[in-house]
């Protein structure tokens, strides 16, 4: 029980802030064999396909963007010769500069942590029901997508 | 009768709602729903036959041929924006 409770932190959608050493600590805690841990932070920028963007708010399919966010990590432990890895992504309003999405990764090498922690990311854009809109001088826009 | 939830910029082409309510025949497809929804809906229906709005059953994304029961958890999908 206690080791399936450490394993849904490690996958988790959620509204408050989360704190980058004390994530990076859970995936450092799960193995010694670890010797290198790639992550990949995504943050709130002020600009976007030409125009300024003042906030954000994220909306994500409750139940459907965990379970996404679980088959990553899943596909990750499996595909990648890594140890362990953690995806969050928050969700509702974000100010400009914030914490938005997570990804570490710890492996025995650099190499495995690097590709797998890319994987992640880009997987994540692809597969998980999560929507964005920014707010503009212009108006509310909702991001249709992301290269 | 199915009940059909909408995210992101799909609320706006319906009022606002984030729901629907599609009467469907037994036996009906998604490709049935579709059709549906684009009689009703005809901005919404485009970007579901254009694909650029995927359909989920169940938390999965479906196919057209999906089979339908009034207890499914339908939802509309558009493009994803998830990261940074």
């Amino acid at each position: 029980m206690a080791v399936e409770t450490e394993e849904g932190m490690l996958v988790r959608v959620q509204q408050e802030n989360f704190s980058i050493d004390q994530e990076l600590e859970r995936v450092r805690a799960r193995s010694t064999r670890i010797g290198g841990i790639a992550m990949f932070l995504g943050t709130a920028r002020d600009h976007s396909k030409g125009h300024d963007v003042s906030s954000m708010t994220f909306e994500h399919y409750e139940g459907m963007a965990q379970k996404k966010l679980k088959e990553i990590r899943e596909r990750a432990l499996q595909d990648f010769d890594i140890i362990e890895a953690l995806v969050l992504h928050r969700y509702g309003p974000i100010e400009i500069g914030e914490n938005i999405v997570l990804i570490i990764i710890g492996a025995e090498h650099r190499a495995d942590a690097f590709k797998a922690c890319q994987w992640c990311i880009d997987e994540l854009k692809k597969i998980t029901p999560i929507w964005k809109m920014e707010y503009t001088p212009q108006g509310d826009v909702w991001v249709e997508e992301h290269p | 009768m199915v009940h059909v939830r909408l995210f992101g910029m799909l609320k706006t082409l319906v009022a606002g709602v984030s729901m629907l309510e599609i009467p469907l025949s037994d036996g009906a497809q998604v490709k049935d729903l579709v059709n549906s929804l684009h009689t009703q809906y005809p901005d919404l229906g485009e970007l579901l036959l254009q694909k650029k709005v995927v359909v989920s059953v169940n938390q999965e994304v479906a196919h057209w041929e999906t089979a339908l029961v009034e207890s499914d958890e339908i939802a509309l999908l558009p493009p994803f924006a998830g990261g940074a």
